[in-house]
């Protein structure tokens, strides 16, 4: 009789986990045409590309190199050393100053200046660390990389706050608010290569283009637009600052506007989503307490619409990143490389000098770089987003 | 007695040297005994419109009349970059074309991978090849240009069409400017368009223009040439960006600049609208735009206008030819030589004069000038750049050729409107793209 008691619920037990193996199994089939698809498209050639940054590879594989295609790109170890370093002293300075904030009053000074001399410290070794990579290191790919940052940063908050204005007004259901829609949209669905060949010249440096004719309506001087490499601060300022300071070239500016003009559509249309989630409730109490429109804003629409905007800033930044074919279109030799993004570095190392090694690496070193700079965005501005 | 020994002798001789000969013979000749019948080609290249419609009769043409049964079908591509790039994902594989328009340094790329036939043994063939007169009639600029000296001297292709770099100036402003023919020497060149940037054209308003000039390696070379230097130095086999020839011509074009007399062009066919438009008194560009020139200029300002070689510091002009020529990917010996018939058809002189009028290059024989002279009398402007042809030059066959001339423009840029330290701004040129040959010819398939 015990036997009996016994063997029964083993033998549940083999039936269960035999089920369970099953439903497993099924599951996995499920899945295995989705996980094929990713890894034959997604993950095969990231490996491979990964596989191919260690070769001397022109055309046809060449000889093992190691990681000398990555020293090539970034220079020497001892120069991405002390840049790594200071990296790790921005973190660690953040941390700090985080930490300091939520200390009492007697620690939060001390904490705040550490915080502070972490952070002139962190400077210091970047500018070190950076100038002995470019002096060792191929100056054309460490040069895209603040291209693509400024490119970033030109054309992300500024879409993400014209789109936001737009939303919210597109919001209130005026009249021929879906034309607007529809229009704002368009250049989104639009032909990069078309839409990018009219801006190339609308941003002509001829006096008699449309930036330049509106220029003169303001009276003022005709511009190079497009093919303008001097920073935008010395062109609007007389300010000659070095290297990186004197930010964005003018061609840059007019290729960010394209960017922005480009894709505040589609930011509308996801933000439009957004503001149709934040419940009417909230609003209707909003009026009941006496909240103007700037408090309704700031304090419910602002907040509520914070995952719809982290995700935006995610996926713009991650496109700023990769962006191309506008920039392909618009660039010209007379901007010296300054609109040269990290794509398009890596376009000429493929196409151009066919070295597929090297374009490879770059490749590689930009994934991280995205991988990097979304990894900060989701720790820095993810805490920020309220989901309800 | 002794007169047998001579016999005797003689006839050893004989069999000797017949022994020796013929095997000799059969071994020079390693196409003798291929047969290339009924072999069906692919031709991949660039043409559109009223170039393919051209290429097209002349394929059909081919299809039709050769002995053998060869046909060949033709295949527009896409630009030559395109092509260049579907070519790189095929080299090695069954899928390449038969035969394929190529410029020299995407050739010297294919090389790299050991992907194309060296037609040197086809064209000496004695039973499939060109006589030496027939080689003789190629113009020589265009027929040394596929040699590969980087790749022991491989001929990897064979030029079926040409363009050249030419001077496009407006006459009438011209004698309206008080000279009645095109500047020969740089001095009066700066005189003529210094003068022109203060005269408008009577039949233009507006700002005016001396010289335009798009930031593109051709016209760097173009002008390198003019003044006696090279950007390539072949007894090294290196880049010579900071030659004295660059540095004096790229000197001479920046003063041009800094004293008003010339501008860079800021967009695409930017420099086409301002002469078109009497605005600008000289351009440079390909031959290959002579008919578009014409249009513009038609629709335009309508005005007497020809083409000139570059003003000069050499005794005789020196051209910048060009064109892309054609290849072919390395297949079975039958596919091969059939390829190489319709390229030996394709540079015939007959089929090269009515080519260079339907496409509006240049033929690569001097003997089409004979069946051309209708076509001049007709096309004055294409009968002056045929006239030149003889004193032609190239730019290096060598791989990774198009990173260098993106780093020339980047140069250029530097130095016409940043307005650079010329010698500086070269020898850093020079230097970086020596270093990218350098790393091109790393591993090559004949060193391994």
């Amino acid at each position: 009789m015990p036997t009996r008691v016994l063997r029964l619920p083993e033998a549940i037990g083999r039936r269960l986990r035999r089920r369970e193996a099953r439903e497993h199994l099924i599951g996995y089939l499920f899945t295995a045409p989705a996980v094929a698809v990713i890894a034959l498209f997604g993950l095969f050639p990231l490996g491979y590309a990964f596989y191919m940054s260690f070769y001397a590879w022109r055309v046809r594989q060449g000889p093992f190199r190691g990681l000398r295609n990555y020293g090539k790109a970034l220079g020497e170890p001892q120069g991405i050393l002390i840049f790594a370093g200071a990296v790790a002293l921005l973190m660690l300075a953040v941390w700090v100053w985080r930490r300091a904030r939520r200390a009492g009053a007697g620690r939060r000074l001390p904490g705040l200046l550490a915080a502070a001399a972490l952070l002139v410290a962190a400077g210091a070794a970047a500018v070190t660390g950076w100038g002995r990579m470019l002096e060792t290191g191929d100056v054309k790919f460490l040069n895209a990389l603040p291209v693509t940052i400024y490119y970033a940063l030109g054309s992300i908050p500024l879409q993400l706050a014209i789109a936001l204005a737009l939303a919210c007004v597109l919001f209130q259901h005026l009249r021929g608010s879906a034309f607007f829609r529809m229009v704002f949209f368009l250049p989104y669905v639009m032909p990069t290569v078309a839409t990018a060949t009219v801006f190339r010249s609308i941003f002509s440096s001829r006096d008699t283009s449309m930036a330049n004719q509106f220029l003169a309506l303001l009276g003022l001087e005709p511009q190079q637009w497009l093919a303008e490499s001097r920073p935008i601060l010395e062109i609007l300022f007389g300010w000659q600052l070095p290297d990186y300071w004197g930010g964005p070239s003018l061609a840059l500016v007019s290729i960010i506007l394209f960017g922005v003009w480009t894709f505040v559509g589609y930011n509308v249309v996801i933000f439009l989503a957004g503001l149709g989630s934040i419940s009417g409730a909230l609003y209707e109490a909003a009026e009941l307490d006496g909240a103007n429109r700037w408090d309704v804003f700031r304090h419910i629409t602002f907040p509520l619409l914070s995952p719809v905007t982290f995700y935006l800033a995610l996926i713009d930044f991650i496109g700023a990143l990769k962006a191309f074919n506008h920039i392909f279109v618009m660039r010209s030799p007379l901007a010296q490389g300054t609109v040269n993004t990290a794509s398009m570095v890596i376009f000429d190392t493929f196409y151009l000098a066919n070295q597929y090694g090297y374009a490879a690496a770059q490749v590689v070193l930009l994934f991280l770089m995205i991988l990097g700079v979304t990894y900060a965005q989701n720790r820095v501005f993810g805490r920020s987003v309220i989901y309800d | 007695m002794p007169h047998r020994i001579v016999l005797s002798l003689t006839a050893a001789i004989a069999l000797a040297l017949s022994l020796i000969v013929i095997p000799a013979g059969a071994q020079s000749d390693p196409w003798a005994e291929v047969d290339p019948s009924n072999q069906t080609l692919v031709f991949w290249h660039n043409h559109t419109r009223n170039r393919q419609d051209a290429l097209q009769a002349i394929v059909q043409t081919f299809n039709e009349s050769n002995p053998y049964g060869i046909t060949v079908t033709q295949e527009t591509q896409g630009s030559y970059a395109d092509i260049f790039r579907k070519m790189l994902g095929l080299l090695g594989t069954p899928e390449v074309p038969d035969l394929v328009v190529a410029y020299q340094n995407q050739a010297a790329t294919y090389q790299l991978r050991d992907a194309l036939v060296d037609m040197t043994s086809l064209l000496h063939s004695p039973k499939w090849g060109l006589s030496a007169e027939e080689q003789a009639d190629f113009f020589p600029a265009f027929f040394r240009q596929d040699i590969f000296p980087l790749f022991d001297n491989a001929r990897l292709g064979l030029a079926p069409n040409r363009s050249m770099e030419v001077l496009y100036y407006n006459r009438d402003w011209l004698a309206e400017l008080g000279y009645d023919e095109p500047p020969r020497t740089p001095e009066t060149f700066k005189a003529v368009a210094c003068k022109a940037a203060q005269t408008p054209f009577s039949k233009a308003g507006g700002s005016t223009m001396g010289y335009q000039l798009s930031l593109d390696a051709s016209r760097l070379a173009s002008w390198t040439f003019a003044f006696g230097g090279d950007i390539f130095d072949y007894e090294t086999r290196l880049y010579s960006y900071d030659s004295d020839g660059a540095q004096q011509a790229m000197a001479f074009l920046q003063g041009l600049y800094t004293e008003g007399c010339a501008r860079p062009v800021g967009e695409r066919g930017g420099a086409l609208v301002d002469f078109s438009t009497g605005r600008l008194l000289f351009t440079s560009a390909s031959s290959s735009g002579l008919p578009f020139f014409k249009a513009a200029v038609d629709a335009g300002a309508k005005f007497d206008w020809s083409v000139a070689p570059l003003p000069h510091t050499t005794p005789t002009p020196v051209m910048n030819v060009y064109g892309a020529s054609v290849s072919m990917p390395k297949s079975t010996p039958e596919r091969e030589l059939a390829t190489w018939l319709f390229i030996r058809y394709f540079t015939s002189p007959e089929v090269q004069a009515g080519w260079g009028q339907a496409a509006n290059y240049f033929p690569v024989r001097q003997s089409a000038a004979q069946l051309l002279d209708d076509y001049f009398q007709h096309h004055s402007a294409y009968k002056t750049a045929f006239d030149l042809l003889q004193y032609g030059r190239h730019e290096p066959p060598v791989p990774g050729y198009d990173f260098a001339r993106a780093m020339a423009e980047e140069a250029m840029a530097a130095i016409f409107a940043q307005g650079r330290e010329v010698e500086k701004t070269l020898t850093k040129l020079n230097r970086d793209a020596n270093v990218s040959l350098r790393e091109q010819m790393e591993f090559l398939p004949s060193t391994e």
